[in-house]
């Protein structure tokens, strides 16, 4: 059971919301939005990846007849 | 035993979850979507076994092939459905939730209509003719 | 276990960028009061001491401490050296060879490069109200140096590891 990916993704978002506070304190709120924003578009990229793999896995199992 | 490792992953995922709420909520809701696919994948393999032995046993027992699989995918339409709008349900969009399950139950009627004709023909033959 | 090395390395040199940043930041406002402390024994010996460049930059820079006390010294030893090219040449030649050492950044260097064709040319009273600008001038700068530092010599340090451990989950 490789459970790595949901602790990537947990850490991924903490260290995210600490730079945005840092960034947020520093002045560059913008800059820290930014940065809030690729972090989460790399993480829908690694869930949709595994939504992909399901819906295979749900076409192949139920509806493959 | 599996059980046990399911369970403890949805419990650790459960903190992390509870831990990144209160800084970006919108990570909480990608991470329990991510743990919730990444259960249901892990369990499909198990349903798998389940389901061919199904097919087996109706195979067996004659019933033609075409509503084995229409039954089939009633099931998988509702295993869909129940999951989706289980966690859209959980990000707090209940509108949507009800829009997706209602949709399921649409696609499952449509998908049924054949055997539900099929059905409503038998009846109708088994009735004495004519009176 | 290399995978284990590997990220406690990408960690470490993280926050050693983020703390060399943060140093940077720090140094700032110190080497700018110091640049203007042996700027003033610079205008003490001109004007006081009526001693010629050469010699007035080599106690000044005596005075001082590294890395800004090096630049002067750099000045007097190319004047020493070449005595063909002008004091604004060997002046210029100095800043840009040693302002890197430093941690002040262009808008001093600026100031102090204007200097050099000032202290080649005119005489003491003009050289003395030009170093007295400078000083002005370096005087406003090092305050905002200051400012700078307080906002960003801590954030740069969180920063550095941030990043670092990001790239590691990244790379996991």
């Amino acid at each position: 059971m490789d459970v790595s990916a949901i602790f990537q993704i947990a850490g991924i978002g903490i260290i995210i919301a600490m730079i945005h506070t840092v960034l947020k304190q520093m002045g560059k709120e913008d800059m820290a939005h930014w940065v809030t924003v690729i972090g989460f578009v790399v993480v829908l990229f690694m869930v949709v990846r595994l939504l992909n793999e399901l819906f295979q896995e749900i076409k192949t199992i139920f509806l493959f007849q | 035993m599996e059980m046990i490792q399911i369970v403890g992953l949805g419990l650790i995922a459960t903190i992390l979850i509870l831990v990144v709420r209160e800084q970006k909520p919108i990570f909480a809701f990608v991470l329990a979507a991510f743990t919730g696919v990444y259960l249901f994948l892990f369990l499909i393999g198990k349903i798998d076994t389940v389901i061919t032995m199904i097919e087996h046993l109706a195979n067996r027992s004659g019933i033609p092939g075409i509503y084995m699989a229409t039954v089939l995918k009633i099931i998988g339409i509702a295993y869909i459905a129940e999951f989706g709008a289980q966690i859209v349900r959980d990000a707090g969009q209940e509108s949507i939730a009800a829009k997706i399950e209602f949709a399921g139950k649409v696609l499952i009627l449509v998908m049924a209509v054949p055997i539900i004709s099929v059905i409503v023909e038998t009846v109708l033959n088994l009735l004495p003719a004519g009176g | 276990m290399i995978k284990l090395a590997g990220a406690l390395l990408v960690l470490f040199a993280g926050t050693m960028i983020g703390f060399y940043q943060a140093a940077r930041f720090a140094a700032r406002p110190r080497q700018l009061a110091q640049l203007a402390y042996v700027l003033q024994r610079l205008e003490t010996e001109i004007s006081y001491g009526y001693t010629p460049l050469p010699e007035a930059l080599q106690r000044a820079a005596e005075s001082g401490v590294e890395p800004v006390a090096g630049v002067l010294r750099e000045a007097a030893r190319r004047l020493a050296e070449q005595p063909d090219s002008s004091f604004r040449e060997s002046w210029e030649a100095a800043v840009t060879d040693r302002w890197s050492d430093t941690a002040m950044r262009a808008n001093e260097r600026t100031i102090v490069l204007r200097l050099g064709p000032v202290l080649g040319i005119s005489d003491r009273e003009d050289q003395m109200k030009h170093l007295r600008l400078a000083l002005l001038q370096l005087k406003s700068e090092e305050e905002a140096a200051r400012e700078d530092q307080t906002r960003y010599e801590k954030m740069s340090k969180s920063l550095g590891l941030l990043l670092a451990a990001l790239i590691v989950i990244l790379m996991m």
